[in-house]
């Protein structure tokens, strides 16, 4: 029971995190999404994952703060009518998450440890890695080839 | 209760925030909430892939949404010091008039 209220309460901050028009609004709602779902994985079993996620939520919601308090040009007040519809929205949205199912779980992986899994299979990242920088290297070529023909 | 689906939902959040907002800032946190959406897919896989690789998967997840939540700061800002504003639309009408500006 609890981990539903939870899911619907990060359904709901995700929502107010868009939707909402301040920046610093929006920001705290942000924070609201990383601590549930920090207590999300730690009540699933994964402290690992929760420790990790509140770390890197502490960290990111630190600067973004600040950049929201420094970047944000005028607040707005948020309609009380507004900030209703936007829960009811979120718990609209987060109701196909409780009541319905798709994943089916089969061990595939299953005896592979930490260790052997960061150091053994680097090649897929390697892989992955090699892609985003051709990628960019190309990205790169078009946007000089088309400053060289506007150039001339 | 399916993560798979909570998952989806987040995603679809942050590509609606992504697709529809105008300030820099909601689109960060976009982009925040779709890199959740993947980190909560990374960790509810752990139970089929075995925990070390769902480990695996994990810190390399946090480490390129640290990156990527750098860069787009550090876009954030610059963008802010050079044109003064953060909405997506001015910075648009500010280039054109640039543009017309250096045709005229």
């Amino acid at each position: 029971m609890i981990l539903e209220l939870l899911s619907v309460g990060l359904v709901i901050s995700a929502c107010l995190a868009i939707f909402l028009d301040e920046a610093v609004y929006s920001v705290a709602a942000l924070a609201g999404t990383f601590f549930l779902t920090s207590m999300l994985y730690a009540l699933s079993g994964a402290v690992f994952v929760a420790v990790f996620q509140f770390a890197v939520g502490a960290g990111t919601l630190a600067i973004l703060f600040l950049a929201g308090e420094m970047l944000s040009e005028k607040p707005a007040k948020v309609p009380q009518k507004n900030l209703l519809s936007l829960v009811a929205v979120g718990v609209l949205l987060s109701l196909p998450a409780i009541f319905l199912s798709v994943s089916g779980q089969t061990g595939v992986f299953s005896a592979i440890s930490f260790e052997e899994a960061l150091w053994d299979l680097r090649a897929m990242d390697v892989v992955l890695q090699g892609f985003v920088i051709m990628t960019v290297a190309l990205g790169i070529v078009i946007i000089l080839h088309e400053k060289r023909k506007g150039g001339k | 209760m399916d993560y798979v689906i909570l998952s989806l939902v987040l995603l679809g959040i942050g590509i609606y925030g992504l697709l529809t907002k105008r300030d820099l800032l909601k689109v960060f946190v976009s982009v925040e909430l779709i890199a959740t959406a993947a980190t909560l897919n990374f960790v509810m896989l752990v139970p089929s892939v075995g925990k070390g690789l769902g480990e695996a998967f994990l810190v390399l997840a946090f480490a390129t949404d640290t990156c990527v939540s750098g860069v787009i700061l550090a876009l954030l800002v610059i963008v802010h010091k050079k044109y003064g504003t953060s909405d997506i639309g001015d910075l648009v009408k500010i280039e054109e008039s640039k543009k017309d500006e250096v045709e005229a």
